[in-house]
């Protein structure tokens, strides 16, 4: 990936999102030509349409330029917290529009090129991240219905299509997931 | 429903997942409002499940993009003009204070109007960041110089509150609009001075003035926005 997450980028980012609280256009730019094209990235996949991705990135980064000051380390990453901003954007646009290219078997194809041999590689250099392990843990179709959430913004209906099982199955296999994943990642 | 940590703990991982959706999203935003331990849950979810994102592929984004947030934050600002000093000097701390404030954003839409054939009448809209309809729909009649305000999703200033409207010169100090109301359709007939002020810059701005309107000519209150207004 092109973009390394590590301690310069870190102290970086928030450095940019600093300046950003004071109403810095400067830093604004710089903060956008270093992420946007990864938070793009998240958003094409998860919306599956241009328009929408490109609606999303830019309220995104709307709300980053005056949420910058609400900024800080408890939520995590920088980069973390600026792709759930997008993230959520994502969704809720998806939502309003009831937008839904594609629905099937095509979902469960591209979910293994967003997990495929780079996001283990890269997690173990990181360093950092228990993820990847803990979510080997899960059963097939518990961590098919997260990662399928979470890339793809599936709703639980549309999981119970993709899945071909009934949507109390699907909400409960997320649900388990979600807290075995939880207990490994605290363990 | 009761906060147990059971369940704040599965609606916060459902929550960040996104499959918590509708009347049920809505409830659980108002309980990360209410408790920082709810808060605390969902940092936990949107820091791990971030992982997973950071190996998709990029993708840079068309240039349209970086306009669009650039058109949506500075609206009044035309790119590689310096700024004028009056406007300038009056502008500015306002809109610091608003983006400061981060409560309203301005933007700027093209709004279509099919029964109004005519050229060269200026029309827009004032719009909020996060709300699908404008507050206010505003356009022009050139014939006799009204300016026509449609109330569409505005809500009435607080109390002891008016909202004011203004035309921002290219240079200079504001001129007054008058003061207009949250609902209905309210119209204003232009002076010369401002009908020539507004065909220039085209910018009108809105601010919170004390009930009655700004007691000393010039905006006092905090801008609440500024929309720059298109010809047709």
């Amino acid at each position: 990936m092109a973009y390394a997450q590590n301690d310069t980028d870190h102290d970086r980012l928030m450095r940019l999102l600093m300046q950003i609280a004071r109403d810095d256009r400067d830093a604004f730019r710089q903060l956008y030509e270093l992420v946007a094209a990864r938070m793009f990235g998240m958003c094409l996949k998860l919306a599956g349409q241009r328009d929408l991705a490109e609606e999303a990135l830019q309220d995104a980064f709307v709300q980053i330029w005056h949420r910058a000051s609400e900024y800080h380390r408890d939520r995590g990453a920088p980069l973390n917290w600026m792709m759930t901003i997008a993230r959520y954007r994502t969704l809720d646009l998806m939502r309003a529009r009831k937008a839904r290219p594609t629905v099937g078997d095509e979902g469960l194809e591209e979910l293994d090129d967003g997990r495929g041999g780079p996001l283990e590689s890269s997690l173990r250099d990181a360093g950092a991240s228990r993820l990847t392990g803990c979510l080997d843990e899960l059963s097939d179709v518990q961590r098919d219905s997260i990662l399928l959430s979470y890339y793809r913004g599936f709703t639980h209906e549309e999981l119970s299509q993709a899945l071909s099982s009934p949507i109390g199955t699907v909400k409960s296999w997320i649900r388990r997931g979600l807290m075995a994943l939880k207990r490994c990642l605290e363990r | 429903m009761k906060k147990t940590p059971e369940r704040i703990e599965a609606l916060a991982a459902e929550y960040v997942l996104g499959s918590l959706r509708g009347p049920a999203r809505r409830r659980f935003e108002q309980w990360m409002m209410e408790s920082g331990r709810v808060r605390q849950e969902v940092w936990f979810w949107e820091e791990r499940l971030s992982e997973l994102s950071r190996e998709l592929p990029e993708e840079a984004p068309p240039r349209s993009v970086w306009q669009g947030i650039e058109r949506q934050l500075w609206p009044q600002q035309p790119k590689a003009e310096p700024a004028r000093s009056g406007f300038a000097r009056w502008f500015w701390p306002g809109w610091s204070l608003v983006a400061t404030a981060a409560v309203l954003v301005l933007a700027v839409v093209l709004v279509q109007q099919p029964r109004q054939p005519a050229t060269g009448q200026l029309s827009g809209a004032v719009v909020q960041a996060n709300m699908e309809d404008p507050l206010w729909l505003v356009s022009e009649s050139a014939s006799d110089r009204l300016l026509k305000l449609r109330s569409v999703a505005a809500t009435a200033a607080a109390t002891g509150k008016d909202y004011e409207l203004w035309v921002v010169p290219e240079s200079g100090q504001p001129l007054s609009l008058g003061v207009i109301p949250a609902g209905g359709v309210h119209t204003v007939r232009l002076s010369d001075e401002a009908r020539q002020a507004l065909s220039e810059s085209r910018t009108l701005a809105i601010s919170l003035e004390p009930r009655g309107g700004s007691p000393t000519g010039a905006p006092t209150g905090p801008i609440l926005h500024v929309t720059k207004l298109y010809s047709l």
